[in-house]
């Protein structure tokens, strides 16, 4: 038996993640979620996602924070980083892209099954 | 009439010249309250929920919007501060507290945080304008539910101080200390800016802004203290000397 993908989504917002949460694992994907980057980092270490989906702005350290430490490290810069973020308008999205991100998705304007079409794409 | 018109028009763009951080920050927390209930609607809309799930669901979109609704009702009031006139009045500041609790708790609870009043058992009495220290208690309680630890509660208390002469509301949460820098930029909002400066890691400081603008229309003071496990948000009031009420 092939084991699943694991996704783990770092965000605040429990209520959000338990949505994709549960699109996630309708599609056939393992997902877990933790509320800030330090929870992420230390997750990341111990379960080694194959795709991160990160919130920018969460208290405590922000996301870019995180994007610094997954680039910091050799072994996890591979893993695919898909930004989901309210404030993707204000971003600059090429610095973003150095910063190992693949696809930014914009809370105000997606739809909830679009985490699972980047997520597939992304793999 | 024209001269009234263009008088409007020029206060108007004074107002919004002025403001221009205030709005920006304003928009920024309110697209998140708002992208959220889209994305809470939509998944309504698309998945195949139970019905159990469809009222927990609905349940979040309709506390989400309140606490939008509560961030528009205080910022309309921030900008017609300067046209009012804000009467002072005696009341139970405890009373209050369980008020502010009150509102607050259902939110609480979906997010599976706790939310109570400290226990006193001497009676005290305030004086001040009852609606805008309500919001701003609320809105220090409804700030604290995103930056405290889920373990323990968070605290709404009043208490007295300087000889009985004034009251302090005060809202304590529990969870990781603020970083120095944080700190500082804290006590520069709480001190003389008029635009809004981060008052936690990754906040507009909007919250604090209004706060500020709140108290200083009642004479009132707000202000921080920084925990080893996370902070206070409080607001000073005067103590009433109508005691015979009590």
């Amino acid at each position: 038996m092939s084991k699943q993908p694991l996704v783990l989504l770092i965000d605040d917002d429990e209520w959000l993640t338990a949505r994709y949460t549960r699109l996630l694992e309708r599609a056939g994907f393992a997902a877990r979620n933790v509320g800030d980057v330090l929870e992420g980092i230390e997750a990341i270490d111990q379960l080694r996602p194959s795709v991160i989906v990160l919130d920018l702005f969460m208290p405590g350290p922000n996301g870019i924070v995180l994007l610094h430490e997954i680039r910091s490290h050799s072994d996890l810069s591979q893993i695919p980083i898909i930004l989901c973020t309210n404030s993707a308008s204000d971003l600059d999205h090429k610095s973003m892209t150095a910063y190992g991100v693949v696809v930014i998705l914009d809370k105000t304007t997606m739809r909830p099954e679009d985490i699972v079409t980047k997520v597939r794409a992304v793999l | 009439m024209e001269e009234a018109r263009d008088s409007v028009v020029r206060r108007g763009e004074g107002a919004l010249l002025w403001r221009t951080p205030l709005f920006i920050a304003a928009a920024h927390e309110l697209k998140s309250p708002l992208a959220l209930i889209r994305q809470l609607a939509l998944s309504l809309e698309e998945e195949d929920c139970s019905p159990q799930e469809i009222e927990r669901v609905i349940r979040q979109i309709i506390l989400t919007s309140e606490r939008a609704l509560r961030l528009t009702t205080d910022l309309t009031k921030t900008a017609r501060l300067e046209d009012s006139l804000f009467d002072l009045e005696p009341f139970n500041p405890i009373s209050l507290c369980e008020e502010v609790a009150e509102e607050l708790q259902p939110l609480y609870r979906a997010k599976g945080r706790r939310l109570r009043i400290s226990p006193r058992t001497r009676p005290l009495l305030g004086l001040a304008n009852r609606d805008l220290l309500r919001r701003i208690l609320t809105g220090f309680a409804d700030n604290a539910l995103h930056y405290a630890n889920s373990e323990d509660d968070v605290v709404v208390s009043a208490r007295s101080y300087n000889g009985g002469e004034r009251i302090r509301l005060g809202v304590r949460d529990y969870g990781p200390a603020l970083p120095t820098h944080v700190w500082r930029r804290l006590e520069s909002s709480l001190g003389v800016s008029p635009t809004p400066l981060p008052a936690r890691p990754n906040s507009s400081g909007l919250g604090v802004y209004i706060a500020k603008q709140f108290a200083e229309a009642m004479n009132a003071e707000i202000g921080a203290i920084r925990h080893q496990d996370g902070a206070t948000f409080y607001v000073d009031i005067a103590a009433s000397t109508q005691t015979r009420l009590l």
